[in-house]
């Protein structure tokens, strides 16, 4: 119920945006900024990059206001802009030109990770073994990859990502089946 | 319950209780399966270590200064004349448009064209002018023969009742 009093409340703000309430914006701003440079940064797999495609995505939402009818839950439709300009990104080839490197990145990560203080080994333990789920979901189709991050990050249902993915139900099963096989067996020595 | 690799909907049960998503009816009935099942304990233990993988990875916090990047933009987009704004709107759509369907529309009709106009009979496109010559003499030919047979079976005229009557 209350998800769907949220997803209610996404195409009314939407709407309220549309009559020319810049507040309303700023509220869905604030609402699904996080989820959507997470989303992202995991696709692209670049911080920066990632801050810069989601300005992008909420330059667009911001943009179609005038056109906007709810036909679609907002977050579907957001997802759907987001996975375009990463799908885009990746393969425009720009992934080789913006990659910051992979210390960095990890680094970027870590920062929130460490609640309780851990040695040196543990850290070093614990980058490693980021870099292995990095560099697993880096090799996977883009698809796939796609459909995992909205799968396991950000929990969306099989009907919801297919709708974002442009493609049937059946597809998107068959989609995360696959990857997360190949997963399996790329992170299986880490257990 | 069926074996996870054996059962259709095998794959999705092993996600979907790895991930929560599952009835909690459907995972208890798993979960005693897998008690007895070697093959789908292992099943169930690979896929819950790469859900935990994945979890390890954390995305960075966003920058404080996002939003008023974005209002920058916006502003500054608010400034540009009218049409470019409808022309970027143009451009760059939210959502890319559905292009295939109507290129598929169009190559549907091209081909259905092609096909109507390769079964058509030959002679319907380019009539043969020397066909058309020889239509036209046969019928000078008809008129000119449908006339003598019509002054044949004209009966005697009044005007030559001499010869008809010589007594």
């Amino acid at each position: 119920m209350e998800a769907l009093a949220a997803i209610e409340r996404d195409a009314e703000l939407m709407l309220r945006v549309r009559a020319g309430d810049e507040t309303s914006f700023a509220v869905l701003l604030d609402r699904h900024r996080a989820p959507v440079v997470h989303f992202l940064y995991r696709m692209v797999q670049n911080d920066a990059v990632s801050e810069e495609l989601a300005q992008e995505v909420f330059l667009r939402v911001y943009r179609s206001r005038a056109t906007y009818e709810p036909t679609a839950k907002f977050t579907t439709w957001l997802f759907r802009i987001a996975t375009h300009l990463a799908l885009n990104w990746i393969r425009d080839g720009k992934k080789e030109k913006g990659q910051e490197s992979l210390t960095d990145a990890v680094e970027g990560a870590e920062r929130q990770v460490p609640d309780r203080q851990p040695t040196v080994e543990q850290e070093l333990l614990y980058e490693v073994k980021l870099r292995e789920v990095r560099e697993a979901i880096g090799m996977l189709p883009e698809k796939q990859r796609a459909a995992v991050m909205m799968h396991k990050y950000e929990e969306l249902e099989y009907s919801r990502i297919a709708k974002v993915l442009n493609c049937s139900e059946s597809a998107v099963k068959s989609l995360l089946f696959r990857a997360y096989e190949t997963l399996r067996a790329r992170l299986a020595h880490m257990a | 319950m069926d074996c996870l690799k054996n059962a259709g909907s095998g794959a999705e049960t092993l996600l979907d209780y790895c991930s929560g998503a599952l009835e909690p009816a459907r995972a208890v009935e798993l979960e005693r399966h897998i008690e007895n099942c070697p093959q789908c304990f292992r099943a169930v233990e690979a896929q819950r270590e790469v859900w935990e993988a994945l979890g390890r990875w954390k995305a960075p916090v966003v920058s404080a200064d996002f939003n008023a990047r974005l209002y920058a933009r916006i502003a500054l987009e608010n400034e540009a004349p009218a049409w470019r704004r409808w022309l970027r709107r143009l451009a760059q759509p939210a959502v890319p448009y559905a292009l295939w369907k109507p290129a598929a529309f169009a190559a549907a009709c091209a081909v259905i064209a092609v096909g109507f106009l390769a079964q058509m009979p030959a002679d319907r496109h380019a009539p043969a002018p020397q066909t058309r010559m020889e239509t036209d003499h046969v019928d000078i030919e008809q008129v000119a023969n449908a006339l003598e047979e019509l002054d044949l079976l004209m009966p005697a005229t009044p005007s030559t009742p001499a010869s008809a009557n010589p007594m």
